[in-house]
C-alpha cells in the first residue's frame, strides 16, 4: 500500500513537472548591490529591468515562455559577487545574466559566464577593461556585453568639458582608493594627456573618509581651476562640502557618479553646478522616455518622484529589451546562440537611451558610444541636461 | 604657515573625536580590564538615535535622551556580553561576545535606519568661522568643547563624588574594593553604561559633521583604538594627546607626503609603542602577577 501510494505520488508529481516543462518560464539572473553605498544604482537598475520585464511578460513573454528574474544581492563585495554568479548559474540554472554596478564586482565575477558560455550583460558598471577581459586570441568569444557608458568615454567627455569647452588649463584629479576610482582616474590622465594638459595635483581617499581638507589644500595650493572626480556619491558630498570649509569654490565634474543621490542630498547647495555625463537625464523629451518614466515612478513611487539614479533605471531597462531580443532571435536560450543573436541583433530596438541599431559586432561589445552621452548638471537638487 | 595652521585645526578637530571615543575605552579597561569593541557602534547608535528624535525637537534637548540611550545600550552590551565572561573568569571570552554585539547593532541600525547615509541637520550655521585667514566650522570648536567638558565632567565625578571614589577604588584592586564592600559589579555595569554613553555624545557631535549612516562608526572605533593603545589605556591625558597626535599626523601627511599615506604615520607610531613602551605613552605599567 505504502510503495503504491508512494509511485502514484511520484508520478503525479512528475507530470506534474512535465507540463510545467512546455511553458517553463525563461530564467534571467540580477545581479547588483541592493544594500550599501552603491544601492541607489543598484536599486533603480534592477527595477528598471523589472518593469522591462513585467512589460515583455504582459505582451506574451519571449518565445512563448514567460522571463523569470532571479535577484541576487552581491553587496558591492567582489567575494560575494562570485558567489552569486556560481549560484546563478549552477544552482539557478540562468540563461544570461543582467547586471554589476560595481566594475570590481564585475572583473572578479564574469569569468564564471565565460567559462559556462553564458552572456552576461553589464548595464552598469564602467571600467573601460569589463568588456576586455576575454579577447581573442585566447578567447574565441567573448561573453562580455555592455550597456553603459564606459569610463574610455567618460572621461572623455569630462575632459572635453573641461579642457575644450570652459578653456580650464590647471585640473586637479581628486579618486577614490577603489577599483573604480583608479582606473577612472588613469582614464582621465590618458584623456588629458592626448590634449598635453598635466594635472596640477592628484588625491586619493578612502571610501567613508570624513575630512578632505589636506586633498583640497593642496589642490587649492596648485592653482586649480576645476576639479575632476572618480568616486561614489558620499565621499564626493565631502568633498563639494569640504570646499565650502576652506572656502574655495571651484567647478566640480567628473564621472556619472555625480548624479547620485547620496551625493546631490548630502552636497546641498554646495554640489549645484556639478557637471557630469549622462545616458538618460529624467527629462521626458521623446515619448518613450516620457512612458518609462511615468511608468517607473507609477511602479515604485520614489521619494519627492526621483528616480534614485535614472542612468541605472534607464541602462537596466534597456538591457532587459536587448537580451530579450536576441532570445527572441536565437529562437532558444542556449547561451551560445544568444551570444551570436546579440552580435548580430536585426531588429532595431527602441530604447530609453536611444535606439539600437545593431549595437554589438563580435568584436564590439559596447553598447553606448560618445554621441549617445549628453553632460547632466546639478540644478535645484536635480540633474537637468547642461547648457 | 597659514596652510599649517589650517591642517593642525583640522587635525585637532578629528583628533578630539578619536580622543573622545578613546576615552570610552578607557572607562571599561579601568574597572574591568575588559574593552568594548563595539565602542564605534555605540557611536553609530548614538548618531541614529539623535537623527531619529531631531526630527522632532530641538537639538540641544536631543541630547540627554541619547545619552540616557547610550547608558542602556552600554548596560545591555555588559550584561550579555561581558558579566557572563567575567563571572566564567573567561580572560577572551569578552573579546568575542563584545564584537558579536557590534556586529548584531550594525545589523540592526541597517534594517531600522536603512543603508543609506544621510546627512544630520546641524545645530550651528555651516558657514565657516574666520581668524586672521583661518577657516574653522562652528561645529567643530563644539566637537572639540564638547568632547573636552565630557572628560572633566567624569575627571570631577570620578575626584569629587562618593561614587566615583568606588570607580577609582575598583580600577586600583578590584578584589580589594570588593572586601571593603564595594559592589564591583555595579561599577562595572556603570563604567559600560558611562563608556557607551560617551560614545553615543560622541556620535550626536560628529554626525553633523560626517555622514550618518549604520557603517559611519567601524572606521571611527578602530582609529580610537589606536588612539587608547597609543595614549595609554589608563591614562586620561595620553587619550587626548593620543588624538591629537593622530589627527594632526593625519592631515598633515595627506598633505606634505601624500593623501595615499596618510594613515600610516599614526600606525607607524602605534607600531613604535607597542614596541617600546607597551603600556602607553602615558600608561603606567602593571607588573602582572601569576
Amino acid at each position: 500500500m505504502n510503495i503504491k501510494m508512494k509511485s502514484i505520488v511520484t508520478a503525479v508529481a512528475l507530470a506534474a513537472s512535465f507540463s510545467a516543462m512546455a511553458a517553463d518560464p525563461i530564467r534571467i539572473g540580477l545581479s547588483g548591490p541592493y544594500t550599501g553605498g552603491s544601492s541607489p544604482m543598484g536599486v533603480s537598475m534592477r527595477d528598471g529591468v523589472k518593469l522591462a520585464a513585467s512589460e515583455i511578460n504582459a505582451k506574451g513573454g519571449v518565445l512563448g515562455r514567460q522571463i523569470e528574474l532571479v535577484e541576487r544581492d552581491d553587496e558591492s563585495k567582489n567575494e560575494r559577487g562570485v558567489q552569486v554568479a556560481q549560484e546563478l548559474i549552477n544552482k539557478e540554472k540562468v540563461v544570461a545574466t543582467l547586471g554589476y554596478i560595481n566594475t570590481g564586482v564585475s572583473l572578479a565575477s564574469q569569468r564564471f559566464y565565460q567559462e559556462a558560455k553564458i552572456p552576461v550583460l553589464n548595464n552598469v558598471a564602467t571600467g573601460s577593461i569589463v568588456t576586455k577581459q576575454f579577447l581573442p586570441p585566447e578567447f574565441a568569444d567573448n561573453y562580455v556585453f555592455r550597456t553603459s557608458a564606459n569610463d574610455t568615454i567618460q572621461s572623455a567627455m569630462i575632459v572635453r568639458e573641461a579642457i575644450d569647452n570652459r578653456k580650464f588649463t590647471k585640473v586637479a584629479i581628486l579618486a577614490d582608493s577603489t577599483n573604480y576610482g583608479q582606473l577612472g582616474r588613469e582614464d582621465l590622465e590618458k584623456a588629458l594627456a592626448a590634449k598635453n594638459i598635466k594635472t596640477v595635483a592628484v588625491e586619493k581617499f578612502n571610501i567613508k573618509d570624513t575630512d578632505m581638507t589636506a586633498q583640497l589644500l593642496k589642490a587649492k595650493e596648485a592653482g586649480t581651476q576645476a576639479i575632476l572626480t572618480y568616486a561614489i556619491g558620499p565621499e564626493l558630498a565631502q568633498i563639494a562640502n569640504g570646499m565650502e570649509k576652506l572656502g574655495w569654490k571651484v567647478p566640480m565634474m567628473g564621472s556619472w557618479t555625480l548624479s547620485m543621490a547620496n551625493f546631490i542630498d548630502n552636497a546641498g547647495k554646495n554640489g549645484e553646478g556639478a557637471r557630469m555625463p549622462q545616458t538618460f537625464i529624467q527629462e521626458p523629451n521623446t515619448p518613450k522616455r516620457k512612458a518609462f518614466i511615468d511608468a517607473y515612478l507609477k511602479a515604485y513611487n520614489p521619494p519627492n518622484g526621483r528616480i534614485p539614479s535614472p542612468v541605472s533605471a534607464a541602462q537596466g531597462y534597456d538591457s532587459m529589451y536587448l537580451l530579450a531580443a536576441g532570445i527572441k532571435q536565437a529562437g532558444n536560450t542556449d547561451g551560445v546562440k544568444v551570444r551570436e543573436a546579440l552580435e548580430n541583433l536585426k531588429e532595431k530596438i527602441d530604447g530609453v537611451v536611444t535606439t539600437y541599431d545593431h549595437p554589438y559586432t563580435h568584436d564590439n561589445h559596447e553598447a553606448i558610444t560618445m554621441e549617445m552621452v549628453t553632460m547632466g548638471e546639478v540644478k535645484d537638487g536635480h540633474v537637468v541636461r547642461a547648457k | 604657515m597659514e596652510i599649517f595652521a589650517q591642517l593642525i585645526l583640522s587635525g585637532i578637530a578629528l583628533g578630539m573625536i578619536y580622543g573622545l571615543i578613546a576615552f570610552g575605552y578607557q572607562l571599561t579597561f579601568a574597572t574591568s580590564g575588559t574593552l568594548n569593541f563595539g565602542q564605534g557602534e555605540a557611536l553609530m547608535l548614538g548618531a541614529m538615535v539623535g537623527l531619529t528624535l531631531v526630527g522632532h525637537m530641538n537639538y540641544w534637548l536631543m541630547i540627554p535622551l541619547v545619552l540616557v540611550f547610550g547608558a542602556l545600550q552600554g548596560v545591555l552590551v555588559e550584561r550579555l556580553g561581558v558579566l557572563p565572561a567575567l563571572k566564567t573568569k573567561s580572560e577572551f571570552g569578552w573579546i568575542m561576545t563584545t564584537i558579536s554585539l557590534a556586529i548584531i547593532f550594525k545589523n540592526v541600525a541597517e534594517n531600522v535606519w536603512g543603508h543609506d547615509d544621510v546627512t544630520f541637520p546641524s545645530p550651528l550655521p555651516t558657514a565657516p568661522l574666520q581668524f586672521f585667514g583661518l577657516r574653522v566650522l562652528p561645529m567643530e570648536i563644539l566637537v572639540v568643547a564638547g568632547a573636552l567638558a565630557v572628560m572633566l565632567a567624569v575627571e570631577i565625578f570620578n575626584r569629587k563624588s562618593i561614587y566615583g571614589k568606588a570607580v577609582v577604588a575598583t580600577s586600583n584592586d578590584r578584589d580589594a574594593a570588593g572586601l571593603m564592600g564595594i559592589n564591583t559589579g555595579m561599577v562595572i555595569t556603570f563604567s559600560y553604561a558611562l563608556s557607551s554613553m560617551t560614545a553615543a555624545f560622541a556620535g550626536v557631535l560628529v554626525a553633523p559633521l560626517t555622514l550618518t549612516g549604520a557603517t559611519m562608526g567601524a572606521v571611527l572605533g578602530l582609529k580610537a583604538f589606536a588612539v587608547a593603545i597609543i595614549g595609554g589605556l589608563n591614562s586620561g591625558m595620553g587619550v587626548i594627546v593620543g588624538g591629537l597626535i593622530l589627527g594632526i599626523a593625519e592631515t598633515t601627511t595627506g598633505y606634505y607626503i601624500s593623501t595615499g599615506y596618510k594613515d600610516v604615520p599614526g600606525l607607524l607610531l602605534l607600531l613604535l609603542v607597542l614596541a617600546i613602551k607597551p603600556a602607553g605613552m602615558f600608561g603606567k605599567s602593571v607588573i602582572k602577577k601569576v
